[in-house]
């Protein structure tokens, strides 16, 4: 979807081609879930983030990538609400995060691959605070849809400890989306999975954004990841929005036949030993 | 994939309902903690009661002779030692709430959620109104069996002096909580340390006037020193000093107001400086 659902005024470096009258009919219609507006962030005297907009349409699957220390996890943190930003503002569902973070945080979820579960609680129980924590009084039925979901019906009574990282990961990803997220934000779910679990990673993701319309915005490395479950890429390189668009798009105008390729190719620019290049195709 | 039959929404809560529900979460996740960390037990059993033995038979050392100073003195150390985990239970149970959540790496967890900080802190100071009762209460029933010292005897006039440290302990472990926001794990130390430096000066086993000069006005300057002076006037059986607990309750509220203070400050600046990432 997604390069015609795009807001017309959106800031990107790459242009996703004409837009039909038709499509910026949708653009008006589809809702935004997440409006970051020029994003700064500096980390003593370093910028991690400078100026990085991204909208999230709902419904829509968003993928932020970008070698180390490109200012993706920042970013996400940002618009979290958990790290403030020096400048520009995050809105979600259109509630200003800065003023109203409780309200805004009810629309989304979060799970991160590197995670850990709360210690010494069963899987159940620790999904049955989470739920509360979002407000919901009885959990119970949306535990147990959430386990089916991703197959793991089986891990209601284990102990968080006795889980395998995989097992942890689906675990983090159920309790994210217990509460049925308008944008479920997603930071390198897949990391160190088994392929498998990768996999049934990648289809819960995709059952759960088609059955709810829940938008997606996720960080990863593996670039399979992204081909699978988002429609949309938007590369960040020295905290700076590089490229956004579809994964052809983006690829082609680097010139590359697939993202790798890109990743490649702004990651050799981000050393900070190699000659500085532009990061724009 | 297997298929999913969607679920009803869930029914909606009042804001008011939802901050509950949260406050109430909080409280039980801290409770699995202790239920299921035998040593946690250790904080409101074990060490309770070697309080209580440790300071009880001290206490029946010194009034070995019937002298009225003597018979006093043991007054002062079982009641004070009593009253004390008070003011240490309360600190230490919501102190070790948050440390718990840096240990575990479970902060960033928290706070992506719609859980606001005054009802984290409502939570984790509602199970540690839970552990303060089971901890002082093994101290009063140490000291009655094995000391015969019946803190009940000492009256309704205990109520105020139990409200006042127990806010003194809140507002301390709010700062120490700044500090560990601000300084990372590394100020947890400051979680038991702070209670030592709080001990002599506040008077807790002996009036004010016992310590060195140049201390005296530090220790007037602390609520619990006046708390302590009022204890006190109940073990001596002088009833309720209202005075003593009134610079108190104004001192608590002020120590209350200065803590909440330096910890939205703190907090302020952990989100400025994403200091999250200690604990990811």
């Amino acid at each position: 979807m997604p390069l015609g659902r795009r807001a017309p005024d959106q800031s990107t470096a790459i242009t996703a081609g004409s837009v039909t009258a038709r499509r910026y009919r949708a653009d008006v219609v589809a809702e935004l879930v997440l409006e970051a507006r020029g994003l700064v962030k500096d980390y003593r005297r370093d910028r991690a983030v400078d100026g990085v907009d991204i909208t999230v349409r709902a419904g829509e699957r968003v993928a932020l990538l970008g070698p180390n220390g490109a200012g993706k996890t920042t970013t996400l943190l940002m618009v979290l609400g958990v790290v403030a930003p020096d400048a520009g503002t995050v809105s979600i569902c259109g509630i200003e995060l800065a003023r109203q973070r409780s309200r805004a945080a009810e629309c989304v979820g979060f799970a991160a691959g590197y995670l850990p579960l709360t210690e010494r609680m069963r899987v159940r129980e620790y999904l049955k605070l989470y739920g509360q924590l979002y407000g919901i009084a009885d959990p119970d039925p949306l535990i147990d849809e959430g386990l089916e979901r991703f197959r793991i019906a089986e891990l209601a009574r284990a102990m968080g400890t006795e889980l395998s990282s995989g097992q942890r990961t689906l675990i983090g990803i159920v309790r994210a989306t217990l509460h049925r997220p308008r944008l479920l934000v997603l930071d390198e779910p897949t990391a160190s999975l088994d392929p498998d679990v990768a996999q049934r990673v990648r289809t819960g993701l995709l059952d759960l954004c088609d059955r709810d319309g829940t938008a997606l915005l996720m960080t990863s490395h593996d670039m399979s990841d992204v081909v699978q479950v988002c429609e949309r890429v938007v590369f960040l390189s020295h905290g700076q929005v590089v490229a956004d668009g579809s994964p052809e798009t983006v690829a082609s105008a680097y010139g590359h036949g697939d993202l790798t390729g890109v990743f490649l190719h702004l990651a050799e620019r981000h050393d900070p030993f190699a000659a500085q290049q532009s990061d724009h195709p | 994939m297997s298929t999913v039959p969607p679920s009803t929404a869930p029914p909606a809560l009042t804001a008011h309902g939802k901050s509950w529900l949260r406050m109430r979460a909080i409280a039980r996740r801290h409770a699995y903690v202790m239920v299921r960390s035998p040593h946690r037990l250790f904080d409101v059993s074990l060490w309770p009661l070697v309080d209580v033995l440790l300071f009880g038979s001290l206490a029946a050392f010194v009034s070995t002779g019937n002298a009225t100073p003597a018979a006093k003195a043991s007054g002062y150390l079982l009641a004070g030692i009593v009253l004390w985990h008070v003011i240490y239970q309360s600190q230490i149970a919501m102190s070790t709430g948050l440390l718990e959540e840096t240990w575990t790496r479970n902060l960033l967890n928290l706070m992506v959620t719609p859980l606001r900080e005054v009802e984290y802190l409502a939570g984790v100071a509602l199970f540690g109104m839970v552990k303060l009762v089971i901890g002082v209460g093994v101290m009063v029933l140490g000291a009655l069996v094995f000391f015969s010292f019946d803190t009940w005897s000492l009256g309704f006039g205990l109520i105020p002096i139990v409200a006042v440290l127990l806010v003194v302990g809140w507002a301390i472990s709010l700062f120490v909580m700044g500090l560990v926001l601000r300084f990372g794990t590394g100020a947890e130390a400051l979680a038991w340390g702070v209670m030592f430096v709080l001990l002599p000066l506040s008077g807790v086993f002996y009036p004010t006037d016992a310590l060195p000069t140049v201390l005296q006005p530090i220790a007037q300057a602390l609520p619990t020193t006046h708390a302590f002076a009022a204890l006190r006037s109940l073990v001596d059986h002088n009833g309720s000093d209202w005075s003593q607990l009134a610079i108190a309750a104004i001192g608590v509220v002020v120590m209350l107001a200065l803590s909440m203070a330096f910890l939205v400050a703190m907090l302020r600046t952990f989100r400025a400086r994403g200091y999250i990432t200690r604990y990811t």
